[in-house]
């Protein structure tokens, strides 16, 4: 999708207004949009279009994506999500997965951030290394 | 061998402990040797990013929510949703002595299969911080041994003399002619038969051709003994746009390693017009906006900062440098389209060659008019300068006057002369390709047209004197060859032993 100045300086406008206490707020969201297709500027299809995609980034800024190869104990996590919701703010949503193919370890994505403590990740650097 | 396992033994220790911090993006959009990236957040401008299956990428367009990114390589095994992340490094090629006599791609990956490339040393394809180079005026020359250009236009070291012309003029095999001539001065140099000679290392790089036409340089260049001291890096047509808008870089970044290091290298650029090309199309896919003929605005920039990387650094940083030989194809003889105005006003002067010159059998075909060299002639040795001062002009004004003889009218003795000595020069200047001519035997060779021992001969004849001359000075006066070498200017001796020599030839000469 070709996206244009207009599409791109709309969508940002409408993302800045997004924000209640620096947190995403979803009555303010919808409202947005409502009222984005009632007017119908030109575009306005593209602008939607944007306006998610910023929307969906934003989101994933705030989300914590833990993957372990094997199941981690109650204590371990709630722990975990303390820590990171220091670092990232209160609005972080986590997520647990459990991905054996780490092989043990740990992966943790934020955003554009990660953090691999996996043994998957240390083999691969080894390889690379010799 | 314990030592070795030993080595494993503690990476696998610091491994265990180490926890990678990386930043990481999707692949939302592939095609063209290209990906739009989203995410990436950390990423640097020109930072190696790496891709799924060992595929790296170079990251060119940073937006605020995307990263245009061109890929390096196998570019199938990129698709929609990949992960990629941040490597913390930029682009770099590997350097040094071990480049020579290879053919590499642009990332500097043989393409000779003479096996991999053993060098501890890389460069990244753009300096960083490119500082003030402490720079130092041009004083050495490059001899191409081609003598129309040694005699009127000549090239110092640190130089950026540019070749332009249309197709099929003679700019490759000027680029050529000056690769080999530098082997043979490189070759004649460790031998000790030039006084304090400084190799000069040369990289041949190959923007968009055909790959048969590379094929046809490398052969050449290996026929002549010229690939101990050449590095070629050969972008073809059917290569990426991507590869070809970073090759001359790559040529740059090797360069620069001879001059960091005190060397001397020169640097062919074949040619920055396909190069623009290739960098218009990486930029369309990238959706950059564009400007004149449809170049992205910063085509300038692109040019000029490449051209910048050529220059002689002062001797207490080492005396090292890195000339340059940009070559611009234009159509239909225009330098006044967007790309070669950009690169003439970048370059320290032009050669350039005409297709009616070439036509009329004047090969190299180098317009005399329009050439120059704005620094060389400092870095001419003397002896060029006391045979040749005059020649350019003697020349010059020939073409006036041959224009205005043609409508018929008498002629005064002195203009007859003045013709007749031009078309004699304009015969000692046309030159066989792959035929450099060294320095001493092109002061020779001048010294006898200057001296009148020319005169008598036919025009038609001309050539022939002149490369039985050079037989018989290379054969019987090698003394005297090596006098003119070695004091690079001609002194009251000298010039009685060239009198003398000549004297000789000419009984055996009918
Ligand atoms: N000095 C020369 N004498 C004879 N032939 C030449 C000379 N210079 C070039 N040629 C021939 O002219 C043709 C075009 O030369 P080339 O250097 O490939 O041109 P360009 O690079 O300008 O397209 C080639 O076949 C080449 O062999
Ligand atoms: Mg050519």
């Amino acid at each position: 999708m070709k996206i244009n100045k207009e599409i791109r300086r709309l969508s940002r406008e409408m993302l800045r207004a997004s924000f209640t206490d620096g947190q995403l707020d979803p009555g303010r969201i919808a409202s947005l949009v409502d009222s984005l297709i009632a007017r119908k500027p030109r575009n306005y299809i593209g602008v939607l279009k944007n306006y998610r995609r910023l929307l969906r980034i934003e989101v994933e800024k705030r989300r914590a994506r833990i993957e372990t190869a094997s199941e981690v104990a109650r204590e371990t996590s709630s722990r975990l999500v303390a820590n990171l919701k220091k670092k990232y703010g209160g609005d972080l949503t986590t997520e647990f997965v459990v991905n054996p193919q780490l092989l043990g370890g740990m992966r943790i994505r934020v955003g554009s951030d990660v953090w691999d403590g996996s043994v998957r990740d240390r083999l691969e650097r080894l390889e690379q290394q010799l | 061998m314990s030592s070795i396992l030993e080595e494993i033994e503690t990476k696998i220790e610091g491994l265990k402990t180490s926890t990678t911090k990386s930043n990481v993006g999707v692949v939302r959009e592939t095609g063209d040797g290209v990906a739009r990236i989203e995410g990436l957040s950390d990423v640097m401008l020109n930072e190696m990013i790496e891709f799924p299956n060992g595929v790296f990428g170079l990251a060119l367009n940073l937006e605020e929510t995307e990263v245009g990114a061109i890929l390096l390589g196998e570019t199938t095994k990129v698709s929609e949703g990949d992960e990629v992340r941040t490597t913390g490094k930029l682009l770099q090629v590997p350097v040094g002595k071990a480049l020579l006599g290879r053919v590499v791609n642009t990332i500097g990956q043989p393409l000779d299969g003479k096996g991999e490339i053993k060098t501890d040393s890389f460069y990244p394809l753009e300096k960083i911080a490119p500082g003030v180079i402490k720079r130092r005026s041009v004083s050495q020359p490059v001899q191409t041994g081609i003598m129309a250009i040694d005699a009127m236009i000549p090239i110092g070291r640190g130089q950026r003399e540019l070749i332009i012309g249309d197709r099929a003029t003679g700019k490759t095999t000027i680029a050529i002619d000056t690769i080999i001539s530098q082997a043979r001065l490189n070759k004649a140099g460790e031998k000790g038969e030039v006084k304090d000679y400084r190799p000069l290392y040369c990289i041949y790089v190959a923007v968009g051709q055909k790959n048969s036409n590379v094929a046809r340089t490398l052969a050449v260049l290996e026929k002549e003994g010229a690939m101990p001291y050449t590095t070629i890096i050969s972008a073809p047509a059917s290569d990426t746009a991507t590869n070809q808008y970073l090759a001359p870089f790559a040529g740059a970044a090797m360069g620069e390693w001879f001059m960091d290091n005190g060397m001397d290298a020169l640097i062919i650029y074949d040619d920055l017009s396909k190069h623009a090309v290739a960098y218009r199309q990486v930029s369309l896919v990238l959706r950059r906006p564009s400007g004149r003929e449809a170049y992205p605005g910063d085509v300038f920039y692109l040019h000029s900062r490449l051209l910048e990387r050529s220059a002689r650094v002062a001797e207490e940083f080492g005396g090292g440098s890195v000339t340059a030989l940009p070559i611009i194809e234009t159509q239909a003889g225009d330098v006044s389209a967007y790309i070669p105005t950009n690169v003439i006003s970048i370059t320290d002067g032009q050669i350039y060659l005409e297709t009616d010159l070439f036509y009329q059998g004047i090969r190299p075909a180098i317009s005399v008019g329009l050439s120059v060299s704005r620094v060389g002639s400092a870095a001419q040795i003397k002896a060029i300068k006391q045979v040749a001062g005059k020649v350019k002009l003697d020349l010059a004004q020939f073409r006036e006057l041959a224009a205005f003889a043609q409508f018929g009218s008498d002629l005064d003795a002195a203009t007859k002369a003045r013709l007749d000595r031009g078309q004699r020069i304009v015969e000692l200047f046309k030159q066989k390709q792959y035929n450099p001519i060294p320095v001493e035997e092109q002061v020779a060779v001048m010294w006898a047209m200057q001296n009148g021992y020319l005169d008598a001969v036919p025009v038609e004849r001309v050539k022939e004197f002149q490369i039985k001359l050079q037989d018989y000075l290379q054969t019987r006066k090698e003394s005297l060859l090596a006098a003119i070498r070695d004091k690079k200017q001609l002194d009251e001796n000298i010039e009685s032993q060239l009198r003398a020599a000549l004297d000789e030839f000419k009984t055996t000469w009918r």
